[in-house]
C-alpha cells in the first residue's frame, strides 16, 4: 500500500510538470483561403442595353488620394478598391487616355461600413452597403458615363458585380 | 493606492491568523501525548475539517500586470479520508492583444465539486495528491476595445489604422458559460494548519453565450477559450489555512 502511494506520487508529479507544457498557447495565424475585406466589383456596360457588355476605348482608373495603380484583370469588369476608414472613396475614370479627346470623369461611391468577426486569428472583416446615391458624378458637363445601376448593394464578397456603370 | 489597500487586507488576514495559530499549539503541546496514543488506535476514522485560502497565482499576476485584475478564493471541506468538498470562487478581469482584437473580459465564477485524495497521510496529516472534478459557471462581459480589420494588401494606406471607436467596438452583456474541471494536484503542509497547493485544470466547455458579432476569446475562470476546440486549461497555486478545529466523525 506504502509503495502504491509512492507510484501515485511519482506519476501526479510528472503529470503536473507534463501539463504545463500544454497550457502553452498556440500560434494563432490567419490562413490565406480566408477571405478578407471585399473590394467594389463594377461592370461596364452598354447605355443603351444593360445586358451587354462594353469596354471603353483607352480606359483607365486613377485613384484620388493614392498614387497606386488599380490591377484590371479584363476592359469591362473590375474590382475597385474602397477606403475602409472613410465613408466615400473617389475615382477618376478616363476614356481615351493619352489622346486628344481624352474625357475625365470623376467618380464617388458611397458607402456604409459593417465589420464582421471572422475568427481569433482573423479578427474582423469589412462589408459595405452601397449608401444612395451609391454613384455620383462630380464634375458637369461632357460626361462619358451616362448613368450607374445597382447589382447588388451589399458588399460581402468579390463573386458577382455590386455596380453597373453605363456608357 | 488601490493596491496598497489589497496588501493590507492580505496582511491583515495574515495577522488573523498567527493568533489562532499560537493558541492551537500550546492546547496541542498539553494534549499532544493523549491525542497520539488515541489516533494511533483511531486512524481509520474520519474526520471533518475545513481549509480555506486564496490563489496566490491570480494575486501575484495582479501586482506584475497592468493587464490583469484577479482574486480567487479556494475552500475544501474533508467530508472523508479521500473524499474533499472543493470550491472555487473567483473574480477576473483582463485586457488581452489577440492577433487583430484587443478586447477586455471582466466577470465573476463559481466552481463546486469534489477532490479524491489518493495519499496515504501519516495520522492527523492531511496532505493531497489529488484527482477531482468541478461544475464551474461564469457570468461575464466582453468589451472590444479595438481592431484592425484583414487587410492582407492594403491598398488604401490608412485601412491598417486601428478602429477604436463606432463599429463592432462596445461591450457585450450578459454572456455567460458553463463548463466541467478535471483536477489534479497536490496540496503539502508547508506550516501547522498552511497548505501550499497546486493543481492543474483540464477545461470541458457545455456552453457558452456567443457575443454578438465577436466570440468568447476568454472566459473568466476558463481561461483561454481557441477556435472549434471545447477545451481548455487552466492552474492555481493556493495558499490555504485549515481551522485547526476537527470534528471527529460519529
Amino acid at each position: 500500500m506504502k509503495s502504491m502511494s509512492n507510484f501515485n506520487i511519482k506519476f501526479f508529479f510528472t503529470l503536473i510538470c507534463g501539463c504545463f507544457f500544454f497550457t502553452c498557447e498556440k500560434d494563432d495565424i490567419c490562413i490565406s483561403s480566408v477571405e478578407e475585406s471585399p473590394d467594389l466589383v463594377i461592370l461596364l456596360l452598354d447605355h443603351q442595353n444593360s445586358e451587354i457588355r462594353k469596354s471603353p476605348l483607352g480606359f483607365i482608373i486613377k485613384p484620388i488620394g493614392n498614387d497606386k495603380e488599380i490591377q484590371k484583370s479584363s476592359d469591362d469588369s473590375l474590382a475597385l478598391p474602397l477606403n475602409l476608414q472613410e465613408k466615400v472613396t473617389q475615382f477618376e475614370f478616363i476614356q481615351n487616355s493619352g489622346s486628344e479627346n481624352e474625357n475625365i470623369d470623376t467618380l464617388q461611391i458611397n458607402y456604409d461600413r459593417i465589420d464582421k468577426f471572422i475568427n481569433r486569428a482573423c479578427g474582423y472583416r469589412a462589408n459595405y452597403i452601397l449608401k444612395p446615391p451609391s454613384a455620383i458624378i462630380l464634375n458637369s458637363g461632357n460626361n462619358w458615363i451616362k448613368g450607374f445601376i445597382i447589382l447588388k448593394d451589399t458588399v460581402s464578397d468579390e463573386k458577382a458585380a455590386h455596380l453597373g456603370i453605363l456608357h | 493606492m488601490k493596491k496598497l489597500r489589497i496588501w493590507v487586507f492580505y496582511i491583515s488576514i495574515l495577522g488573523c491568523w498567527f493568533p489562532l495559530l499560537a493558541q492551537e499549539e500550546t492546547q496541542e503541546s498539553s494534549f499532544k501525548k493523549e491525542v497520539l496514543k488515541d489516533s494511533v488506535y483511531s486512524s481509520k476514522k474520519a474526520t471533518l475539517s475545513f481549509r480555506f485560502g486564496l490563489d496566490l497565482y491570480r494575486i501575484g499576476l495582479t501586482q506584475f500586470s497592468n493587464d490583469y485584475n484577479g482574486l480567487e478564493l479556494v475552500g475544501d471541506f474533508k467530508i472523508s479520508e479521500e473524499f474533499y468538498l472543493a470550491v472555487e470562487v473567483g473574480r477576473e478581469e483582463t485586457t488581452k492583444q489577440s492577433e487583430q482584437v484587443n478586447f477586455t473580459a471582466d466577470g465573476a465564477y463559481f466552481k463546486l465539486g469534489f477532490d479524491y485524495n489518493m495519499y496515504e497521510n501519516l495520522v492527523g496529516l492531511n496532505n493531497q495528491v489529488h484527482l477531482g472534478l468541478r461544475f464551474a459557471t461564469s457570468n461575464y462581459h466582453n468589451i472590444l476595445n479595438k481592431y484592425t480589420l484583414l487587410d492582407r494588401t492594403p491598398f488604401w494606406p490608412n485601412s491598417i489604422n486601428e478602429i477604436t471607436n463606432g463599429y463592432a467596438t462596445g461591450k457585450r452583456d450578459n454572456l455567460n458559460a458553463q463548463w466541467l474541471e478535471f483536477v489534479a494536484g497536490f496540496k503539502v503542509e508547508i506550516l501547522k494548519n498552511i497548505y501550499l497547493g497546486l493543481s492543474i485544470r483540464l477545461n470541458r466547455l457545455i456552453n457558452d453565450t456567443i457575443p454578438e458579432n465577436f466570440d468568447n476569446l476568454y472566459i473568466p475562470g476558463f481561461n483561454q477559450k481557441t477556435d472549434e476546440n471545447k477545451f481548455g486549461a487552466g492552474f492555481n497555486y493556493s495558499l490555504t489555512y485549515k481551522i485547526p478545529i476537527s470534528f471527529k466523525k460519529k
